[in-house]
């Protein structure tokens, strides 16, 4: 969770950080409070509506693939990062952030 | 064990990154919104409280003694489930509580579980024996259960009213045999077992 840590960052670029998954919200409540999580976290069980309708829903399990999507506030998806072999892949901040930046240039 | 619906094994997230000032439905459930009556009950043990229709997840599962522990059949007892594994320091003397409280009150209608985090059988049995364990230990060699409730870090402890609601839960030990743990379970004895809504 280094998202966690650099929060902030990602608020002074006008960020809203939000997570996605296919758990029951009592489990994310207790996931949320374990990591102190200064983000929401948001359930798509069990239909998964929101993780298949971004093409992220790894059939087989029925959970999301990591993955991050760049919003802007037309609703348009400006980038996104699909990450191969989630469970064991580090993404950085640095990584995310610099791809913010491109989008919606430095402050 | 058993669930309705078979949920995603980890808490695999990924974010969504919005642009501020686009207004979302936030469906996540705020976990600070304890029945008011409880809430200061909470307060003194650093619980966090659930809205008043959160039903605690159902499960059966085998317990070290070679039973089916189901959930639901507890219904009508305050229960404090105690997530635990043997490596875990600040679990063990929880542990020694937990089982005065489990002589003490069960008869009148607490019960004490404790939920084991991915271990073998015969790492439990030991230390079940070297801690002289009675209450139920429920065996979750796959992580199932602790998926189910979301715990990561241990020790975790739950509580479920007699009606079966999910009343509190405590990420990290605490004081379970402290006047405050006390009066929150009388509190909770006190309570009707009518069903859940």
């Amino acid at each position: 969770m280094a998202r966690k840590a650099d929060y902030k960052r990602f608020e002074a670029l006008g960020i809203q950080n939000l997570a996605v998954s296919a758990n029951l919200t009592f489990s994310q409540q207790t996931f949320a409070e374990s990591l102190k999580l200064p983000f929401p976290l948001l359930s798509d069980f069990p239909d998964r509506k929101v993780i298949r309708s971004y093409g992220v829903l790894n059939e087989r399990t029925m959970t999301a693939q990591r993955s991050f999507f760049l919003i802007d506030p037309q609703g348009t998806i400006r980038k996104k990062w699909i990450i191969e072999n989630g469970p064991t892949t580090v993404v950085y901040s640095d990584t995310l952030l610099r791809g913010i930046e491109e989008v919606v240039g430095k402050r | 064990m058993t669930a309705s619906q078979t949920e995603a094994r980890r808490p695999t997230l990924f974010a969504t990154i919005l642009a501020a000032g686009l207004v979302i439905a936030a469906a996540a459930s705020r976990v600070d919104a304890a029945e008011p009556a409880l809430a200061s009950l909470l307060q003194p043990l650093d619980l966090r409280g659930y809205r008043s229709a959160t039903i605690a997840p159902g499960f059966s599962a085998e317990t070290l003694g070679g039973r089916e522990l189901t959930l639901t059949h507890l219904r009508g007892k305050v229960i404090l489930m105690n997530f635990w594994a043997s490596w875990c320091v600040e679990c063990r003397p929880e542990m020694r509580v937990f089982e005065h409280l489990h002589r003490e009150l069960g008869p009148r209608g607490v019960a004490i579980i404790g939920v084991n985090a991915r271990e073998s059988t015969e790492v439990i049995r030991r230390y079940a024996r070297e801690l002289d364990v009675t209450f139920p230990l429920v065996l979750d060699p796959a992580g199932k259960i602790n998926t189910m409730y979301g715990v990561i870090g241990l020790p975790t402890t739950f509580l479920v009213g007699r009606d079966g609601r999910a009343v509190a839960f405590g990420v990290g030990p605490r004081d379970w045999g402290s006047a405050a743990a006390r009066e929150l379970i009388e509190a909770l004895l006190r309570e009707a077992d009518s069903p859940a809504r």
